[in-house]
């Protein structure tokens, strides 16, 4: 006999009825009490039985459909890693954690815009074979993003050798913290890229890239453009005009940024002003400011500390100062210190 | 009695019962196909061994991730008998261990207990 989950009932009500077959209870109506309880002992042990087949029935399918469900949302994931490396991983966080909505909605915003190419990108790679053209800026655009996301750029679009990024949205850590987010990141794109030259060179690739870099402050409508069907996360306003305009402006190998940028991060970075310039598209005359320490090491805010206001600047690096040069910084300081005092009480 | 060892498949635990040392483990996951077919032999081999044991001490150790209906009445089974054996003077440890955060294998293991007066219980967190 095959065993039986509810064996152990089973012999209960096989003895009991036993006993009753036997005629063992010798008063009536206690026996016909007895089969009564037993009738309603056998029900119970039906009904569990029967709940028991119930039960594993419905957590089979819901196996099923967790199965089922796992395997959709395996091939969810997959689709979704896929599609996210079309998207910014701030916008593809921003959408799937519920904060953005695909709709074509967009707002007023300052942010720091970047614009960085390859000079001459056409005329440089016009002799390569189109395998070792996808293989060398494959590897420059992924070096570049790579950089922007450790420094928390939103990758706005690549616009064949160009890259469109900006600082501000849908992250923000501030308006001048997003300014030297951005600085400190063009600097180190620069910094790469000679390194990538050095690289290029060694494979035996007679041009190697020289990048320019424009960068520029201001208020930027951000947002969904385009179609309720295919839209675009992107940014538009004349501040982003200026930014690439100034990389256009921009010394091979330099980073180049816009008074509005200069301001907010004049203190971390030391920059040479030119002379005002015309810039297609802009009415005005440009105030241009081209970053000098690329070749530094970063600033250690410890050790150098830059000031610059109308009718005062101050550039202090304590790694340069030998011999007697704190002392005599020290007397200028308090010199210029007294003078100011003496001005604002009078 | 010669060991039994069972290793474990997507619907059914690992079973290990060393009828030498005494100690016996149940663990993963069980949903059978066919429950009887499962644990049919098994608890007719392990009741033989309670019936035939005297004085011994006995080690018994569920590990389970999930199990359905059929399954919980089998451990019921299993725990009514090992109790039957600690009441008949074994000494009996049933050592019910759960993930931790799996607070419904707990409560399983907290119930079933509750007809435990004989036999000790152990409820064992397993860091996940």
């Amino acid at each position: 006999m095959s065993f039986d989950v509810f064996q152990r009932e089973e012999a209960v009500i096989l003895q009991a009825r036993t006993l009753l077959a036997a005629n063992a209870i010798a008063d009536a109506e206690a026996a016909a009490k007895y089969e009564e309880l037993l009738k309603a002992y056998e029900k119970l042990a039906r009904t569990t039985r029967r709940l028991i087949k119930l039960s594993d029935r419905n957590e089979e399918q819901l196996n099923e459909l967790a199965h089922t469900l796992n395997q959709k949302n395996e091939t969810l994931a997959t689709l979704s890693d896929k599609l996210s490396k079309y998207l910014a991983p701030q916008i593809y966080r921003s959408i799937f954690l519920g904060r953005s909505d695909a709709s074509l909605i967009t707002r007023r915003k300052k942010l720091t815009v970047l614009f960085s190419d390859i000079k001459d990108f056409t005329e440089t790679t016009e002799d390569l074979e189109p395998e070792d053209l996808a293989y060398h800026i494959n590897n420059y655009l992924t070096e570049m993003s790579r950089i922007a996301l450790e420094h928390g750029a939103t990758i706005d679009k690549f616009i064949g050798d160009a890259i469109m990024m900006f600082f501000g949205d849908p992250e923000s850590r501030g308006i001048k913290e997003d300014a030297a987010a951005c600085i400190t990141m063009a600097i180190e794109m620069q910094r790469r890229a000679r390194e990538l030259r050095t690289r290029m060179a060694a494979e035996g690739f007679e041009r190697p890239f020289h990048m320019r870099i424009g960068i520029n402050t201001g208020y930027c409508n951000v947002g969904n453009f385009g179609s309720a069907d295919r839209m675009d996360y992107t940014i538009i306003g004349s501040a982003v005009n200026l930014a690439a305009r100034l990389q256009t402006h921009c010394d091979p190998d330099g980073v180049l940024a816009s008074y509005e940028t200069y301001v907010l991060v004049r203190d971390i970075v030391d920059f040479e002003e030119s002379e005002p310039v015309n810039l297609k598209g802009i009415r005005r005359k440009v105030r241009t400011f081209a970053v000098r320490s690329l070749n530094d090491p970063p600033v250690d805010p410890s050790r150098q500390f830059h000031f610059d206001q109308e009718g005062l600047k101050l550039s202090l690096d304590l790694d340069k100062m030998v011999g007697n040069a704190r002392a005599e910084a020290l007397r200028s300081v308090e010199d210029v210190m007294h003078r100011l005092r003496a001005l604002t009480e009078t | 009695m010669d060991p039994i060892n069972i290793s474990q498949t997507a619907r059914t635990p690992r079973v290990e019962f060393d009828f030498k040392t005494n100690k016996f483990v149940i663990a993963g996951e069980s949903y059978p196909e066919d429950v009887s077919t499962f644990y049919g032999p098994l608890l007719e081999t392990f009741t033989k061994f309670l019936n035939d044991s005297a004085d011994a001490q006995i080690s018994f150790r569920f590990e389970l991730i999930y199990f359905n209906s059929s399954t919980a009445k089998i451990l019921m089974e299993l725990f009514e008998a090992l109790e039957e054996a600690a009441g008949s003077g074994n000494q009996v440890v049933i050592t019910w261990a759960h993930e931790a955060g799996d607070d419904n294998i707990k409560e399983l293991g907290e119930e079933f207990a509750e007809e435990l007066s004989n036999a000790k219980f152990i409820l064992e967190e397993i860091a996940i």
